[in-house]
């Protein structure tokens, strides 16, 4: 889908720059050159991780480029038929664009563009291999649903790496608070069994026990006896995600054929006919895994061809994952020095 | 009540928001306020602010994207970014005015703004009530005689909401559409007032907000005029005209603000004017 419109002449003259030795940009960058990334993470108070990015944004001014909003926020949700929860948390994701992004976009067209992006992302994050182990609360009770919202500022081209990037930094900025399973008994005197009523547990301090194991004489099942969890520590802001280094990351490869080039202004995109969106998240191992592939355009590809852009698109990747990495470790760093200083 | 009580405050702010922040969420995820002191009796409120305090103002007029104009405000932890387009030739025919121009008012709100994630889209109530609010203020300010048959787009996106959405899309608006250069009578100011038994405060947040009756309005600071008056809640008749008054005088101290924030953009923008035409030769 392109979304910016380009007479035929703006379009081979973009393909005729790329095509020319040596190849030539608008902005002067080489083929596989990005544009500047900046990147700041709990950007949103009331978020339990949040990060803003954005790919060529003008440092002084604070003008231009593509930007893009992330911001993970956790619900609690019970685990009952027909009530959403499911055993060990789930992942929704949701993009939207503000109209001011796509102004040329009819609110129909924008919200097709949202739905599209919607997709791309939640197949790909919610996938088994991927998922989190610490979104469980109580094993057939609770369990956290974690919500990725991510907010389109501006387009200003190659928004799905921009929206791969911005969804890692917000999952890896993610704290899960910590929960204490709560579990409520009967007195031993008395023979009245009242269970679960939280108000009772008022009347006096042995009513509620934190974390004990209670044989009953009469229940000789294996069930989960905790019915409810609470937070031990409020202030604390909990622990990170399970296998956070493992969120993939998105490289876009523009097709011009023969050549491909990396992050595409919202012109070259328009001159574009083939875009192949790859993927890839690399393991402790640095073995890469494929995590999701999409083509968008109407150009054509051979198999020859792709193998030959998976190889390139595994070294971009690699690239961009090691230095998100180290950016993501620096604003760790910076984020527990801010907090001493309280 | 004289402005000179009325002060916008930036220095311990950081520590202001930082509570209530913890506070939101607190709220969150307990999912019920506990009772606040809305106003103790040293005369402090929740968040540290005195009554006629306003919070601190953050003003960014950098231009967003393809824009003509936008401005990103925030008052306290409220911030709210608006991108205005035109005037332009309108996307859809039938919305042409032959006589002036059209306005397009479309608010979205991100959906982790608030304590509860809440997603509302374009044909939400709330939205629509919002926009149309702000569509209304702005349609008697705007000079869109001059531009018949055309459209101004005003796009407004909530980043974060803790009390005062409505105050924050007005002024954001208003920055806006002034670095967009659309000719206006005035700017419009607008701000927050409540009242706890009877004393008056100014520029609520969220907790004030479900908790006080509340008032928002928009005042054009030179003639004084007033060109919004919201209140959805209950408020006494003697306490009406104090409250009102009160505003009014924020407003003006809230304009001082906005006029500071777009003449020092200004500044930048001539500096480079100037640095383009001559060479930079005359730079000291």
């Amino acid at each position: 889908m392109s979304t910016t419109l380009l007479s035929k002449a703006e379009k081979s003259f973009i393909q005729a720059g790329l095509l020319s030795n040596p190849p030539s940009r608008a902005d002067g960058r080489s083929l596989h050159d990005f544009r500047t990334i900046s990147l700041e993470t709990s950007v949103a108070p009331l978020a339990n991780g949040s990060a803003r990015l954005s790919i060529g944004r003008n440092p002084y001014d604070g003008s231009g480029g593509t930007e893009v909003l992330a911001a993970a926020k956790l619900e609690v949700e019970t685990i009952q038929h027909g009530s959403g929860g499911v055993e060990g948390g789930k992942i929704a994701c949701s993009v939207t664009c503000s109209p001011a992004a796509y102004p040329h976009l009819s609110s129909a067209a924008l919200e097709d563009l949202q739905y599209d992006m919607t997709t791309i992302l939640q197949d790909t994050l919610t996938h088994p291999s991927l998922h989190p182990k610490n979104l469980g609360i109580l094993s057939g009770k609770k369990s956290w649903l974690l919500n990725l919202d991510l907010v389109v500022l501006v387009d200003s081209g190659n928004v799905y790496d921009a929206i791969f990037m911005a969804a890692r930094a917000a999952l890896w900025d993610t704290k899960v608070p910590r929960t204490r399973s709560v579990e409520y008994k009967a007195k031993k005197s008395g023979t009245s069994g009242i269970v679960g009523g939280g108000g009772k547990a008022g009347d006096s301090g042995g009513d509620m026990d934190v974390d004990e194991e209670v044989v009953s004489g009469f229940d000789t099942r294996q069930i989960q006896k905790a019915t409810d969890f609470e937070l031990p520590d409020y202030w604390d802001e909990g622990e990170v995600l399970d296998g956070r280094q493992n969120w993939p990351i998105c490289v876009t490869l523009n097709i011009v054929s023969p050549v491909h080039f990396l992050d595409a202004t919202s012109q070259e995109e328009a001159a574009t006919p083939l875009r192949v969106l790859l993927m890839i998240s690399f393991d402790s191992s640095q073995s890469a895994n494929i995590q999701g592939m999409r083509t968008l355009g109407n150009g054509e590809l051979t198999v020859s061809q792709l193998t030959g852009l998976l190889k390139d698109g595994e070294k971009y990747a690699r690239e961009i994952w090691q230095s998100l990495n180290t950016k993501l470790k620096e604003d760790n760093i910076g984020l527990i020095k801010e907090k001493n200083k309280f | 009540m004289t402005s000179s009580t009325i002060i916008t405050n930036n220095s311990h702010a950081r520590i202001v928001e930082f509570v209530s922040t913890l506070f939101a969420q607190h709220l969150a995820y307990t999912g019920m306020a506990s009772r606040v002191e809305i106003l103790n009796e040293g005369g402090f409120r929740s968040d540290g602010r005195r009554q006629f305090e306003l919070r601190s103002i953050n003003i960014d007029l950098s231009q967003q994207g393809h824009a003509d104009g936008s401005a990103s405000i925030s008052h306290g932890l409220t911030h709210v970014l608006v991108s205005v387009f035109g005037p332009r030739e309108a996307k859809n025919r039938s919305q042409t005015i032959h006589d002036r121009a059209n306005l397009n008012v479309e608010l979205s709100i991100a959906a982790f703004s608030t304590g509860d994630r809440r997603k509302r889209s374009r044909g939400d109530k709330r939205v629509m009530e919002v926009a149309g609010a702000i569509k209304s203020t702005f349609e008697p300010v705007i000079q869109t005689s001059l531009y018949p048959r055309s459209q101004i787009d005003i796009f407004v996106q909530v980043i974060q909401q803790d009390g005062g959405v409505l105050q924050a899309c007005i002024n954001a608006t208003t920055l806006a559409l002034i670095s967009a250069g659309i000719p206006m009578v005035d700017f419009v100011c607008a701000i927050s007032g409540g009242v706890h038994s009877t004393n008056p405060f100014l520029d609520l947040t969220l907790i004030e907000e479900s908790d006080v009756p509340n008032l928002t309005i928009a005042v054009m600071p030179k003639t004084q005029k007033v060109s919004l008056v919201t209140m959805e809640t209950r408020l006494h008749v003697d306490r009406y005209e104090e409250i009102f008054r009160l505003a009014i005088d924020a407003g003006l101290i809230i304009h001082e603000e906005m006029k500071a924030a777009v003449l020092a953009r200004s500044k930048t923008l001539m500096t480079c004017i100037d640095l383009g035409t001559h060479g930079g030769e005359e730079m000291e």
